[in-house]
């Protein structure tokens, strides 16, 4: 069913727009990457204090009040670009083991946000300034970890290695939603 | 010789060759490079946020002592990525105008981080002229990012 509505998405006159206008696709996309730096990049300090080793003079709850408005604007930029790096490549990117992957990733740092909100901060009062709790580090340790690998298999949705046309195990076909080629 | 020639005698490089014709090197350096591209990101914001009154209240010279960690090793492992993935296509470099640019700009964002900017966060300078700097810091930042990821476009 997601298959049918990209093979839709590819054939509307903006996805063709924006696969064929080259300043367009440049500019979404340099503005996807700059967005990192905006996104991952305070989400990073932000996780860098609740493992408590960095800015432990800064109270928690500041760092959440202070940063993380700035993390979501960078969020919000980052899923308008990448839907509409998306909507220029939907059925490449579709079957995109990488792009599987990095939705994966955000997942699990979706749930780790949803997990830190809505359990580990609520008695941040009692660990403001001192000692943050195990609990902090390990929701700060999933974070970077998914994030970095985010970036990371974004970035490889740009390499070719796993396109439908080059692969061959049935286990890859099934990953990727690909047509295995008898040939 | 000229600059070209040396392009060329770096292309010609072990190391150039090694990168150019693995699969997985140029990526993985690439990656390692973007990485280091958002904790730099991260950790420049966090001040310049603080001292442009839209961020965290505590002094920023306070920051600085967190922040410059990230943001030297962050630089650090971006010079030495951007050298790897510079040497494995010094030719295609030589003619796109995005490298250039990025060149200069990386140059100004350079000067004016470690001769300009943490030498005044270090101090905790504050008003209107630190504002300016902490503006052009991160404009000079951003075209470096912008004219990187161009070069992949030209």
């Amino acid at each position: 069913m997601l298959g049918e509505l990209v093979t839709k998405l590819a054939d509307t006159p903006w996805s063709i727009a924006l696969h064929e206008s080259l300043y367009m696709y440049a500019i979404t996309e340099s503005t996807h990457v700059l967005s990192i730096m905006l996104f991952v990049g305070t989400i990073a300090m932000v996780d860098l204090r609740l493992l408590g080793i960095s800015f432990t003079k800064v109270p928690v709850s500041q760092m959440l009040s202070k940063i993380l408005p700035w993390t979501i604007a960078g969020f919000v930029l980052l899923v308008i670009t990448g839907s509409m790096l998306f909507l220029a490549i939907p059925i490449r990117t579709y079957h995109s083991i990488w792009f599987r992957l990095k939705c994966t990733m955000i997942l699990i740092a979706a749930i780790n946000i949803a997990v830190f909100t809505f359990k580990v901060e609520r008695d941040k009062a009692a660990w403001d300034l001192g000692p943050v709790p195990r609990k902090s580090k390990i929701c700060a340790v999933i974070s970077l970890s998914a994030w970095a690998c985010v970036i990371v298999f974004g970035r490889l949705i740009a390499y070719n290695w796993f396109d439908c046309d080059s692969i061959t195990s049935p286990t890859m076909a099934e990953l990727t939603g690909c047509p295995l080629d008898p040939g | 010789m000229s600059l070209y020639h040396t392009a060329q005698n770096i292309e010609a490089s072990a190391l150039g060759q090694t990168i150019r014709e693995s699969t997985w090197l140029f990526p993985a350096i690439e990656s390692t490079h973007l990485l280091a591209l958002a904790l730099l990101g991260g950790s420049i914001l966090i001040m310049s946020l603080s001292i442009l009154g839209w961020g965290l209240r505590t002094p920023v010279a306070e920051l600085y002592k967190s922040a410059h960690r990230y943001s030297n090793a962050a630089v650090i492992v971006l010079l030495i990525t951007g050298v790897l993935l510079g040497v494995s296509e010094p030719v295609k470099l030589y003619g796109r105008e995005a490298f250039w640019v990025k060149m200069i700009s990386l140059s100004i964002a350079l000067l004016v981080t470690y001769f300009v900017f943490n030498p005044l966060v270090r101090r905790g300078a504050s008003g209107a002229s630190m504002r300016g700097v902490t503006v052009l810091t991160i404009a000079a930042w951003l075209t470096v990012a912008m004219a990187g990821r161009w070069i992949g476009f030209s």
